[in-house]
């Protein structure tokens, strides 16, 4: 299964488990994401959300179930880490952008170190990349001398430059001041009108509601709810989704 | 309650913020500074003026001594021992082609790289300064003055030498006519069992015991060879009668070969009739010949070239007479006497020095543009290694770089290279250990963590023995290394052990965030290590890298335990060997205090510029 069609899933979750040591983090979680799929994870605080994105790029490996994406299922396999790795874009709360490299080189440090493209090829698309973001006038300068919005803007910007089937967000605005979300919420619609596949952690429930396609609850490592933002927010069924929305909005 | 409120109580601000206002002129400029730092408070004013205090007399203290008194001599009339060992005179020109690359070298990088490179360049010029200086080591050099007494008490004594052959020799007779003319012309030279004599003499003098005009002391001064022949004097007479000359008279020689010589004093009886009438005091002084401190130490510094000194009856040796200068001399007189001979000496290298530097700048700025240029500096500094050491110690057999034991290189020379060579081969190894230290392989990490304890639980000096002598008897493919080479390694290992623990404390700090996000960037564990980790783990700790390199650097004086002369070993043989230098260690450790701090200065200095360099501090997230 070397190509995707968009009638297949481009991440097929089966009964997936995980424990750390004796704790019971991920139960049986199943779940299936479409091509150019905008799902959106919620759900309280230690529910396992970043757990569970984590484990389809494999910073974190799961001990039993199965996780296939795009067509390679993700085991022990050194060069299936890989290649899923350079498929799948992610952005994390924490930017996590290196502070001793220009914003410049921050993006095309991968596309030159892994993808072998030459320098000037790396840059250019750089360039492109922050002008996508709003933010070319920024190349030059280093991390540390941006603001968070700007910050995590760049940060996704980094993880495009690959060029990922996918992108992985875990809750990319909760770091940020409530003035600079709207600027990094916008890159992100602006990406799922674009017809990314994106996974996204978060708590925005405007985002939530205007992007997804289909909204998921997490709690207790389980997926609780599963379904369309209206269903989500005009006739949730479970308990626990009742409690949870009526906590957030 | 409603009612209650005021017009007073409601505010809305004018549209336009208000203009910013310079702050009051007390609080800011030198004045504010003063006031903030220096006189905050009661305690602080009282602290700030104690300390002033005790700085101003210290240095006073030292400024005066050095200015007024301090013979630097021993550091100037010995700067190829100070900057080169033993190293063999007739080559010296190679560490000159060697520093003059080094400096040509730095103009270069200093056109190219502008600031960053500053430190660098000035630790570097501070070096040439003195490696330059090295040239004229292969000239002769004036020997600070001896001086011989003849008094009535007891026969005068002869004097041995080594002089080389056209070297030009000069004795002066001076007599002693009244006190106050011996006291300023000659005193203040002298301090020792002569001086001490003399200083009683002359309160005899004074107090009207003796009168020196009544002596009639004539004296023949001849100047044999190893056997004994007389040479004839170039201007001058052999005979000094002080009596019918008050004024005295000089001698002097141009020597016809080297080797050993003897100043041979008598009394002459056959000018003043009776032996009891001709006495009196004189002082013969002698200039520009390289003497001993004993019959001895005679021998044994020079019997190999010259062969055994000749024996003399009651031959006077540098031992008995200590030449300390322990007058006072005006500032003019420092200058004339101090500063001149050194810059006399360095001012020829310097011009040369100066001008390579100034090619290099004017071709590296205009050059700093492009690529080549860039490449070829880095190349020239990586290949500039082998080069230097290639030039330096020669091939066995070859004419124009005739093989140059490394044995016999010494002082600052050697202390450099110990120095560079430490930390250019200890970086690597460093970081490979910490990163072996953290590693998940438990062999791998064992092995590390084992190094490095075992060699950061042992002194450096036990790990110099060890490379001396344990481990050729280990592996014995070690054992045709030269000395110089296997204080390099011990060097290198020792200091690799705390760069280790150093950088691992960097690899600490780094949040495990970075990683992360280089993994998700498919970036594998040794790009993620080499690209991200390291980077900021290194810049984290440059500090405490920088100040270990220091500790290295001083500590590369430990070699001399194990027969190796760097600078301080050189130093420490200069004053006790040679006794005309014996007097002067002050001097002389005080200018190797000058050079180390020098040296170490410009390190933390390149340091503190890496640190706060562009490349984005980490502090600054
Ligand atoms: N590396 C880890 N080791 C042990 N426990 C962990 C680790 N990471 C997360 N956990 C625990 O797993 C649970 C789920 O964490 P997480 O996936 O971060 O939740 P969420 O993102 O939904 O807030 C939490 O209780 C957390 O304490
Ligand atoms: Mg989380």
């Amino acid at each position: 299964m070397a190509e995707t069609k968009s009638s297949e899933p481009i991440i097929s979750c089966r009964g997936v488990n995980k424990w750390f040591g004796n704790f019971h983090v991920l139960k049986d979680v199943d779940l299936d994401v479409m091509p150019q799929e905008v799902v959106v994870i919620i759900g309280p605080s230690g529910s396992g959300k970043s757990t569970f994105i984590r484990c389809i790029n494999r910073l974190e490996e799961h001990q039993e179930g199965q996780i296939i994406v795009d067509g390679i299922e993700l085991s022990h396999d050194v060069r299936n880490i890989a290649a899923i790795r350079s498929e799948i874009g992610m952005v994390f709360q924490q930017f996590n952008l290196f502070p001793h490299l220009t914003v410049l080189d921050n993006i095309a440090l991968a596309p030159r170190y892994v993808r072998r493209q030459p320098r000037r090829t790396a840059e250019e698309t750089a360039l492109q990349l922050l002008e996508r973001v709003g933010i070319p006038e920024q190349a030059r300068k280093y991390p540390g001398q941006l603001s968070g919005g700007q910050q995590q803007r760049v940060a996704i910007a980094r993880a495009l430059a690959m060029q990922p089937k996918i992108m992985l967000f875990d809750e990319p605005t909760s770091a940020l001041d409530p003035e600079m979300i709207k600027e990094v919420l916008d890159v992100m619609k602006q990406l799922a009108q674009s017809g990314m596949t994106m996974l996204v952690v978060t708590h925005e429930m405007g985002f939530a509601r205007e992007v997804a396609d289909r909204i998921v609850l997490f709690d207790e490592g389980r997926i609780v709810e599963m379904g369309t933002p209206e269903h989500f927010f005009t006739n949730p069924q479970h308990e626990r989704t009742k409690l949870f929305l009526s906590q957030i909005l | 309650m409603r009612g209650r409120y005021t017009a007073s109580d409601f505010y809305v601000a004018p549209l336009e913020s208000p203009p910013s206002r310079r702050p009051p002129i007390t609080s800011v400029g030198p004045l504010g500074w003063l006031r903030a730092n220096l006189f905050s408070s009661k305690s602080n004013s009282i602290a700030t003026v104690i300390m002033a205090a005790l700085i101003l007399w210290f240095l006073w203290s030292f400024l005066s001594w050095s200015v007024r008194s301090a013979q630097w001599g021993v550091i100037y009339h010995n700067l190829r021992l100070v900057t080169s060992g033993l190293y063999d005179r007739q080559e010296i020109w190679r560490m000159e082609l060697v520093a003059g690359i080094l400096v040509l070298l730095s103009g270069l990088s200093l056109g190219v790289w502008g600031r960053l490179a500053r430190g660098v360049f000035i630790a570097v010029l501070v070096i040439l300064l003195i490696l330059v200086v090295v040239p004229v080591l292969a000239a002769r050099v004036p020997e600070p003055t001896i001086y011989v007494l003849v008094e009535p008490q007891r026969p005068p004594s002869d004097f041995v030498f080594v002089g080389l052959k056209g070297q030009e020799v000069s004795f002066t007779f001076d007599p002693l006519t009244d006190a106050q003319d011996a006291d300023e012309r000659l005193l203040g030279f002298v301090e020792s069992q002569a001086r001490t004599e003399w200083s009683i003499r002359a309160a005899e003098v004074r107090a009207g015991n003796l009168d020196l005009g009544q002596h009639n002391l004539a004296v023949t001064l001849r100047l044999l060879d190893r056997q004994g022949r007389p040479l004839t004097s170039q201007a001058g007479s052999a005979v000094g009668d002080f009596a019918a000359d008050p004024a005295g008279g000089a001698l002097s020689y141009t020597l016809p070969a080297d080797g050993w010589y003897v100043l041979e004093v008598r009394r002459d009886d056959s000018v003043n009739g009776s032996v009891g009438d001709n006495a009196g005091y004189a002082w013969i002084r002698v200039q520009g010949v390289e003497t001993f401190a004993s019959q001895e130490a005679a021998a044994q510094a020079r019997a190999d070239q010259f062969g055994q000194p000749p024996a003399v009856e009651r031959a006077l040796f540098a031992d008995e007479n200590s030449y300390r200068f322990e007058g006072a001399r005006s500032v003019a007189e420092f200058f004339s006497l101090q500063v001149t001979p050194l810059f006399s000496r360095i001012v020829m290298p310097c011009f040369v020095g100066a001008a390579l530097f100034f090619n290099g700048w004017v071709i590296g700025t205009l050059g700093r543009r492009e690529k080549i240029v860039r490449r070829a500096v880095l190349g020239g500094w990586i290949l500039s290694a082998p080069v230097i050491l290639i030039i330096l110690r020669g091939f066995e057999g070859s004419r124009t770089l005739p093989l140059v034991p490394t044995s016999v290189w010494g002082g600052l020379l050697l202390t450099i290279l110990l120095t560079v060579v430490g930390i250019v081969a200890s970086f690597p190894l460093g970081v490979a250990l910490a990163l072996g230290r953290r590693s998940e392989l438990p062999a791998i990490k064992w092995t590390c963590t084992l190094f490095i304890e075992t060699v950061r639980g042992v002194p450096l000096i036990t790990i110099l023995f060890m490379a001396k002598q344990i481990v050729p008897f280990f592996w014995s493919a070690l054992s045709g290394l030269d000395l110089a080479i296997r204080m390099m390694i011990g060097v290198t290992l020792f200091s690799a052990a705390y760069l280790a623990e150093n950088v691992r404390g960097g690899l600490q700090i780094i949040p495990y965030g970075q990683i992360e996000a280089a993994r998700a960037l498919g970036l594998n564990p040794a790009l993620a290590t080499t690209l991200i980790v390291l980077p900021q783990a290194l810049r984290a700790v440059i500090p405490a890298i920088v100040g270990q390199f220091i500790s290295l650097f001083k500590d590369t004086s430990l070699v001399a335990v194990v027969g190796l002369f760097e600078l301080v070993g050189i130093v420490d043989r200069i004053v006790s060997g040679q006794a005309i230098y014996r007097p002067y260690q002050r001097e002389a450790y005080i200018v190797i205090a000058i050079i180390y701090f020098v040296i170490s200065y410009a390190m933390s200095d390149v340091s503190r510029r890496l640190e706060q360099s562009g490349a984005g501090s980490i502090r600054r997230l």
